[in-house]
């Protein structure tokens, strides 16, 4: 088969949505048989390239070809249909039914025997060592055996290419290795795996090939993986510096206002997202967490608010233990938090814009057991205008604000409120090019007020540019600790992607 | 093919949600029409004796009041709980329960004086309510059971209940064989405020008018409107999650408790399993129609209280009060449906290529 056309070919990919340019006329190819990775950063394009692929979306330029041929999907189904099967990073079983269910779920001959399908699941299943049993229900599995459920209905409907979309963040590093085996497996049967990873050392550890985008475009196509090093990897995959930091003046770190030693805890999935993390914010610094999605960030900064319990290790502000306080305790002695998910967690969407604003400070504004509207609304016209929240009126809903509008009210809020310490969780993250600079003033004029700031955010050139110090996350673990000035970007990207420098 | 699609409106409607009611209303009427003209009876004349029995004078309305009692109670409790985004389903069984309490004080308070012997009942109902709400609350609060299915299913358990108390321990010794709960003595009857609406009437608006301020405006219904907009929220304004699903479901059984108090010693001679009436079951549909707000669940509660007591009279002319119940359904309906109207337009329009 030496003279086998490529498995995947895409060409001149363009997708836009509001506000984003998903994919710039990005270009894959993927040969007959080989497991083939797909690197970049958050917002590289990679999910939005494989979906086009997977025939979620129709790209508005560019063409698809596999095997070959031109084709056109109009919808997933007819992905499937021409063999392109993807497991999405959130799986689509029904908990209720078992795995042979769910694996022909949508496939299945009109009359059922279950004992027939039971029997050629287990009989594909062992095909490709996926270790799963057909009669159990999904509930009862753990993650790593639903991905092979997921795997297995690909395989039912006979797809040639599988696409797995950053597979190994639900994994436990033997389940990882274990998929690592069946993909192989699968690429020997003649299939093409496309596989998307952050992580460098399971790029160079399972896959043939590598593409690496970056901001929708391809910058380096189907290069083997032998022959690079992780160091061009991450090299790849952050780029170089875009534009001049308005990085502040450099100044002398004052008194140690936050202290996380030897912090551990789980994520939602009961996993260890923090392995003994220590680190102290100061007066007057910005220090900056960088890392790839979903390696304990989220994690640690919910701790840090009292969000998320600890397993083990302290808290301390101000050189008080606050392990154990509570979100309002913590907010009380000065620590103010901007979450991750603004609406979600740091304002009520379904609220107005007052309710919003005295989140924090409702039982100040209040006359016996009622609110004082009058005096929530001062309140409220006071951070409005101070922070430049543009808004029609106090009464409305947040839901009708602008994503920058509704991140200016929250900074606002938690800033009105004069606390010594904040963190923020990508605050920056979806706004738009004024957005971005206004939130990010705020950042820096708070730290030139001397507060102690511990921002998170996956956009490196942001830390890059506001930070006095950067301390990289992989795995739980502090990766890396740099001083502003002399962060180097290629050692970075290279911690973020868990390779010592 | 062009086929009518529904395009979000950049302004809603402007006085929205009256003018839905107006027209649901006005559609709803339409419907039973038709239903009536085809089971061979006049509309007119069905909804000429349904207004008069229910608006046509002082006393017709009176009793149309005596319905609303339970009704908008029932829509309260179910309206607070939805501020949080609890379902309370179990109103039925709360006032079944409340009842029962009632009844049960009735029997030990023999002797007592009527104010001391009614309050005792009203406020046992409310307890009753309450408690027959604490298991749901209790294991949303702490284990996170879904309260819908919970709720529900207790309904159930108190009709049986009160069968059980019937047949056996609170037989009536006197019931000459009929299955049925003793007489409530007289000093337990709620004395009448004017023409048969009794003092109910009163305790009813306190309650609405207190509790509709306190969700509105008290910093606990702040708490609880936060809590419903999003949990997560909640917890990070240091909002306790757990104690407030436990007093709001507790409190919107109390309410409902409170009005199967208020039924049992206002309008019931004795205990039954139907006391009732299914008011639980209608509050759910009042608290919809006033979108869970209480200041807006008084009004629909006297509307349906009015269709109810309409759809008895018009038995006299052989129309089943089947046409009552309709009615009601087809008001949600049509209410419903305008309001989808007041936020979205229709269009029509080409088939759109599938994109996703």
């Amino acid at each position: 088969m030496d003279a086998a056309p490529l498995a995947v070919e895409l060409k001149g990919i363009w997708k836009r949505f509001p506000g984003v340019v998903a994919n710039a006329g990005t270009e894959l190819t993927v040969k007959r048989g080989s497991i083939h990775a797909v690197l970049g950063e958050n917002g590289a394009g990679k999910s939005t390239l494989m979906n086009v692929l997977a025939g979620v979306y129709r790209p508005e330029e560019g063409e698809v070809r596999l095997f070959g041929e031109r084709v056109v999907f109009a919808n997933p189904a007819d992905a499937l249909a021409a063999g392109v099967g993807m497991v999405h990073q959130e799986f689509r079983l029904v908990p209720t039914f078992t795995v042979a269910e769910n694996v022909v779920l949508g496939a299945a001959d009109r009359v059922l025997n279950m004992g027939a399908v039971e029997r050629r699941v287990a009989e594909l299943a062992g095909q490709f060592s996926l270790d799963v049993d057909p009669q159990r229900h999904i509930w009862q599995l753990s993650m790593g055996e639903r991905q092979r459920v997921e795997i297995l209905k690909a395989l039912w409907r006979d797809a040639e290419i599988l696409i797995l979309d950053e597979p190994t963040a639900v994994l436990t590093p033997n389940e990882a290795d274990e998929l690592g085996l069946v993909i192989r497996r699968m690429a020997n049967d003649g299939r093409s795996v496309i596989f998307i990873s952050h992580k460098l050392h399971e790029v160079k550890q399972y896959c043939d090939e590598a593409t690496v985008l970056r901001g929708g475009k391809t910058v380096a196509a189907s290069m083997p993986v032998a022959d690079l090093t992780p160091q061009q990897l991450a090299e790849l995959m952050v780029g170089e510096a875009t534009e001049a930091a308005l990085r502040p003046e450099p100044r002398q770190a004052g008194e140690q206002l936050l202290s996380v030693q030897n912090l551990c805890a789980l994520n939602n999935r009961s996993l260890e997202a923090l392995s003994n993390i220590s680190l102290s914010v100061h007066a007057g610094e910005i220090v900056g967490i960088a890392g790839v999605a979903g390696n304990g960030q989220r994690e640690l900064s919910d701790v840090i608010a009292g969000l998320r319990e600890s397993t083990s290790g302290t808290v301390t502000l101000f050189g008080e233990d606050i392990t154990t306080a509570t979100p309002r305790q913590r907010f009380r002695a000065g620590l103010s938090y901007i979450p991750e998910d603004r609406v979600g967690v740091g304002l009520a969407p379904q609220l107005s814009v007052t309710d919003n604003a005295i989140l924090r400070s409702y039982r100040e504004h209040t006359r016996g057991p009622l609110i004082a509207v009058d005096r929530a609304k001062a309140f409220c016209a006071d951070v409005v205008d101070s922070f430049k929240v543009r808004t029609g009126s106090l009464d409305q809903r947040i839901a009708g604000l602008s994503g920058g509008n509704l991140q200016r009210l929250l900074v606002g809020r938690e800033l009105t409120a004069e606390p010594s310490v904040i963190v923020a969780s990508q605050p920056t993250r979806g706004l738009d090019v004024q957005g971005v600079k206004a939130i990010q003033e705020l950042l820096i004029d708070a730290r030139n007020e001397g507060l102690g700031v511990l921002m998170i955010s996956e956009d490196l050139d942001e830390l890059l540019a506001i930070s006095d110090r950067i301390i990289v996350m992989h795995e739980g673990q502090i990766a890396a600790e740099y001083e502003g000035a002399d962060a180097d970007r290629s050692a970075i990207g290279l911690a973020m992607a868990g390779e010592s420098p | 093919m062009i086929r009518p699609v529904l395009v979000r409106r950049e302004v809603p409607v402007r006085g929205g949600q009256p003018l839905a009611f107006a027209v649901g209303l006005l559609v709803a009427l339409l419907l039973g029409a038709v239903l009536l003209l085809v089971a061979g009876d006049s509309p007119m004349e069905v909804y000429r004796r349904m207004l008069s029995a229910s608006f046509g004078d002082l006393e017709a309305f009176s009793v149309t009041l005596n319905r609303a009692i339970p009704l908008a109670l029932a829509g309260l409790a179910v309206a607070i709980a939805a501020t949080m985004g609890l379902w309370n389903i179990g109103a039925e069984g709360q006032i079944l329960f409340g009842a029962t309490t009632a009844a049960g004080i009735a029997q030990i308070g023999e002797g007592w004086s009527g104010p001391v012997l009614i309050l005792a009942m009203i406020v046992g109902g409310s307890i009753g309510g309450a408690l027959w709400a604490l298991g749901p609350a209790a294991a949303k609060a702490y284990i996170g059971v879904n309260e819908i299915i919970t709720t529900l299913m207790l309904n159930e358990i108190a009709v049986r209940l009160i069968r059980y108390l019937i047949n056996g321990p609170w037989k009536d010794p006197e019931g000459y064989g009929f299955v049925q709960a003793p007489a409530l003595p007289e000093q337990s009857f709620l004395p009448n405020l004017f023409q048969r609406t009794h003092i109910g009437l009163l305790i009813a608006i306190a309650v609405l008018a207190v509790i509709g301020l306190m969700v509105s405006r008290s910093s606990w219904g702040y708490e609880l409107r936060v809590a419903g907009s999003s949990g997560a929220t909640a917890a990070y304004a240091g909002i306790s999650l757990k104690r407030k699903i436990l007093t709001v479901l507790v409190l919107s059984g109390a309410v409902a408790g409170l009005a199967g108090g208020i039924e049992l010693t206002g309008n019931a001679t004795r205990l039954t399993e139907t006391v009732s009436n299914g008011y639980g079951f209608a509050g759910i549909i009042v608290a919809a129609l006033a979108l869970m707000r209480p200041s807006g669940v008084a009004a629909v509660a006297v509307l349906f209280g009015a269709v109810q007591v309409g759809g008895q009279s018009i038995k006299a002319i052989g129309v089943s009060d089947a046409v009552s119940t309709v009615l009601q359904a087809l008001i949600l309906f049509g209410v419903i449906a305008a309001g989808v109207l007041i936020v979205y337009r229709i269009e029509m329009a080409e088939p759109k290529v599938r994109s996703t």
